[in-house]
């Protein structure tokens, strides 16, 4: 934060700068705001992975990267604000009396400036960094889909069904394959649900009459808990069902077990 | 800010209304009429229809609601001014003075009172018991929520809660800083002797009283399965208890949209001399910014909510994808509002705790147009933003983009917000009082709130964030730890004005640590639980989230001890607390230039402005 003052003027830049941080509430609030970016940067690069779920796809990390790294990178900003707001803090006026008068500080055009520049270039930064992340999507779904696997999903109150056309079986399971595209396509049978299989790092929503897609890449194996994300109704709390990215071979015997038995997973 | 006596106001007409109508109409008289008009709508319309056919006991249950509110309008006196107009006359000046309750004492609430005053009160007396009903069934839910597999409530009953929380609380924030201060302060702080119009300010909050009562009526008609954003065909499908929610909703729009009417002409019209404006005190800006952007935005609200009525009446299908309707077009409508909503929630409170920062840190507001710029560019942008919460929804998937990029637009303008208050902090020494703990509460929590909500308008972080706790947890570090704490920071500072008494510190204090506390432990929990995976608005959850779900319950009750607790202190204190001072704060604004009880007019000599409130502070050495 540059010297909000007008009156404290220096002959040179280098010497104005200088003064200014050598000031005690100067050097107090750069400690503050050192020490909140840190806490913010810890909290993104090294808490927040620990609640995510485990990476099953390309999709949940790029989610993941953005949760880490928007926080990292709004860590000074938040640094600087909670560090101004403290030093104030801990400066406080106590009593019944106001206290005296502060400095008249009616605006500082370069602080303006400065701060409104940060914002654009911070806004910008989480634009971009979110339009490549969706154009890379976007480009995968499209040279992904001749070798997608496709699951047809339906959501009906309160439970979801699987139908994978091109293996001719329905299951209350959802098993994929690792290292192989999958395209869902999404129906609703009676309101509003949304298909969240949570590890995967998807989601969409399950309209009446209207098939919606959406697709992952998975890169890992792992358990998938698919849930819904849209109130669907009384039982919308249990409307949930669970699955898993398997090995290649894991899955073609899945499949054959389900064909085995009429194609309808018992 | 300087006042000088000018004119003195002309004689006062003697009231004399013994004979008129007007003098035997009430609360009281007004419920008695909409029970009556109520039943007898019910009685007439169910009277040789099938009512085992749900779009008739819809059709009868809706308008048995609309004649409930008209009926009490009738019965109450809000239509005497419009009957006087029909056959050519209009109230007689006793009767004028007779409606804006000169002499009444605490009757003159249970009225149709046309003093901003007495209104002001009735809203922060109708905010208060809003919260309260909102605030026990959020502990209700968190109830239900402690432990997986809990049976506190039923699937059924948890549904409604979670509906009825939301849509009680949202209409008690959208009121909660523009009704009680918007109402008694504002006017005095532009130096009129009222509002523009003081008949659709009184009917504004005898409108909204009238939704109360049917809001209520979900409960014994079945709740609500849909959550306060009653999305389509859920809502189709919803029992009748839906129709409450639907009528609560119309209800609520006529009264917004004449409250917003008068607030803003007020604002334009009626400020004192000299007040340019460049001098008009932050919180009007920021009130008058807020009430107009809901002018736009309610409309679209109350014709989704008309268009579901139709569905569940006459059986239109603007909704039902079966009849070649679209839930997408409910969503659209509902966003349209909803997004700007948020706004017109939060920039009263913000701007009421940047009304209080210079006062209480005796500096001047720092850049007060880019308090302005941050308000009209939030506002501005916020229209512009409502299909980011349908990137999953299916809906023109190739919106997500633009809608992304004009979403992360609006952290510019917020960034400004920020800027503004902590340049009035900048080498300031605080006086540490109940308003300004308010502040600084502020500004952790809509800190909190602002960084979220960046990677929730991110749409591949969306992905997975979407429906989640994450997203409950974001909207309420935006609407209470911001607007709710800026609005309890306002009534702090301005409680000494409305009722005579200072806040009782010690309860203030207490309250205000167990409420900040436990805000951050509840919505910091539920940020853990939706990073996780939970869904929102379940009624229970996996073993996963159990630790996250307790630490946001103990939360929770460390809130409510808080609530429990500033209700205490604001009755203990409005009854018998100590004889508040003409200004108690040293500010400098006009509302502080006015004794307690405030004159019916206002100002015994109408007041000439020749500078701005923000005159604090001295020249640095």
């Amino acid at each position: 934060m540059a010297d909000l003052d007008h009156e404290e003027l220096t002959p040179t830049p280098g010497a104005r700068v200088g003064k200014f941080i050598n000031r005690g509430d100067v050097r107090q609030t750069m400690l503050l705001g050192l020490l909140f970016t840190i806490v913010f940067v810890v909290l993104g690069r090294w808490v927040y992975p620990h609640w995510m779920p485990t990476v099953l796809t390309k999709q949940m990390q790029a989610n993941e990267d953005i949760m880490i790294w928007f926080t990292v990178i709004s860590a000074p900003i938040a640094g600087v604000v909670l560090a101004i707001a403290m030093q104030s803090f801990l400066h406080m006026h106590r009593g019944d009396t106001p206290p005296e008068e502060g400095i008249a500080i009616r605006t500082n055009t370069p602080v303006v400036i400065i701060w409104s520049a940060a914002s654009v270039v911070f806004t910008i930064v989480a634009i971009v960094w979110g339009l490549v992340a969706l154009n890379t999507d976007s480009i995968a779904a499209a040279t992904d889909a001749p070798k997608s696997l496709i699951v047809d999903v339906t959501g009906s109150q309160w439970a979801w069904s699987f139908y994978y056309p091109a293996q001719n079986i329905h299951t209350h399971e959802l098993n994929i394959p690792v290292n192989q595209p999958v395209t869902f396509n999404v129906i609703s049978a009676d309101v509003n649900h949304s298909f969240w299989p949570v590890q995967l790092g998807v989601k969409v929503d399950a309209n009446r009459l209207v098939t919606t897609v959406v697709h992952a890449d998975p890169s890992a194996t792992g358990p998938i808990d698919v849930k819904c994300a849209e109130l669907c109704g009384l039982y919308h709390a249990y409307m949930e069902t669970s699955g898993a990215v398997q090995t290649p071979a894991d899955f073609t015997n899945w499949v054959s077990s389900i064909q085995a038995t009429g194609g309808v997973q018992q | 800010m300087t006042t000088l006596s000018h004119a003195p106001t002309g004689a006062r007409p003697v009231p004399n209304p013994q004979k008129s109508l007007i003098t035997k109409l009430n609360m009281g008289t007004g419920m008695v009429l909409g029970i009556i008009f109520c039943w007898g709508t019910y009685y007439a319309m169910k009277a040789g229809r099938d009512m085992t056919d749900t779009h008739n006991v819809n059709k009868v249950l809706l308008m048995s609601m609309f004649a409930w509110s008209v009926g009490f309008l009738i019965g109450i006196g809000a239509l005497i001014g419009p009957f006087r107009w029909l056959i050519g006359k209009d109230l007689t000046d006793e009767e004028q003075l007779y409606l804006a309750g000169d002499g009444q004492g605490i009757k003159r609430y249970f009225k149709y009172c046309t003093d901003h005053k007495v209104v002001g009160i009735q809203y922060l007396v109708g905010v208060m018991a809003l919260l309260g009903v909102g605030g026990t069934m959020a502990m209700m839910i968190r109830t239900n929520l402690a432990t997986p597999g809990s049976h506190f409530v039923t699937p059924n009953v948890y549904n409604s809660l979670v509906g009825l929380h939301g849509i009680t609380m949202i209409i008690a924030l959208i009121i909660v800083a523009t009704g009680p201060f918007g109402n008694y302060i504002m006017p005095i702080m532009i130096g009129a002797a009222d509002m523009a119009f003081p008949r659709l300010n009184a009917l504004s909050w005898w409108v909204l009283f009238t939704a109360i009562p049917v809001l209520c009526s979900a409960w014994f008609l079945g709740g609500i399965p849909t959550g306060w954003t009653a999305y389509a065909p859920l809502s189709d499908q919803a029992g009748p208890g839906m129709n409450a929610f639907l009528a609560t909703i119309i209800i609520f729009a006529v009264s917004t949209a004449v409250a917003g009417m008068n607030v803003t002409t007020t604002v334009i019209a009626m400020r004192a001399k000299g007040m340019k404006w460049n001098r008009v005190p932050i919180f009007v800006i920021g009130a008058t910014i807020s009430v107009a952007l809901a002018i736009p935005a309610f409309p679209t609200f109350m014709v989704a909510m008309i268009q579901t009525a139709m569905d569940r009446t006459i059986a239109t299908g603007f909704f039902d994808a079966n009849v070649g309707g679209s839930g997408w077009l409910y969503a659209n409508l509902f966003w349209i509002m909803g997004h700007p909503e948020v706004y017109v929630i939060l920039i009263p409170g913000v701007a009421a705790l940047m009304e209080i920062a210079p006062v209480f840190v005796r500096k001047p507001l720092f850049s007060y147009n880019a308090a302005i710029a941050g308000f009209a560019g939030i506002a501005g942008l916020s229209i512009l933003v409502w299909a980011h919460h349908m990137y999953m929804s299916g809906w023109m998937p190739s919106l997500n983009g633009p809608f992304m990029i004009t979403t992360e637009f609006i952290s510019i303008p917020t960034g400004l917000l920020f800027l503004v208050l902590i340049g009035t902090l900048w080498r300031g020494k605080p006086w540490m009082k109940l308003p300004m703990l308010s502040v600084y509460a502020f500004i952790w929590d809509f800190l909190i709130g602002g960084i979220t909500g960046i990677y929730l308008s991110d749409v591949p972080a969306d992905n997975y964030l979407h429906g989640s706790m994450y997203v409950t947890a974001h909207f309420h570090y935006t609407l209470m730890g911001a607007a709710l704490t800026g609005a309890i920071g306002g009534l702090a500072y301005w409680f000494p004005k409305m009722t005579g008494r200072m806040l009782n510190e010690r309860g203030g204090y207490v309250a205000f640590w167990f409420i900040q506390i436990g805000f951050n432990v509840l919505f910091l929990g539920m940020f853990i639980a939706g990073a996780e995976g939970q869904p929102r608005r379940v009624a229970d959850y996996a073993h996963l989230f159990a630790h996250a779900n307790l630490i946001s319950t103990i939360g929770a009750y460390s809130v409510g001890i808080g609530m429990l607790t500033l209700l205490w202190a604001i009755v203990h204190s409005w009854r018998s607390g100590k004889i508040a001072p003409m200004n108690p704060w040293g500010a400098k604004t006009l509302e502080w230039t006015v004794p307690y009880p405030v004159p019916l007019v206002n100002f015994e000599t109408p007041p000439i402005v020749t500078s701005d409130p923000y005159g604090y502070g001295r020249s640095a050495k």
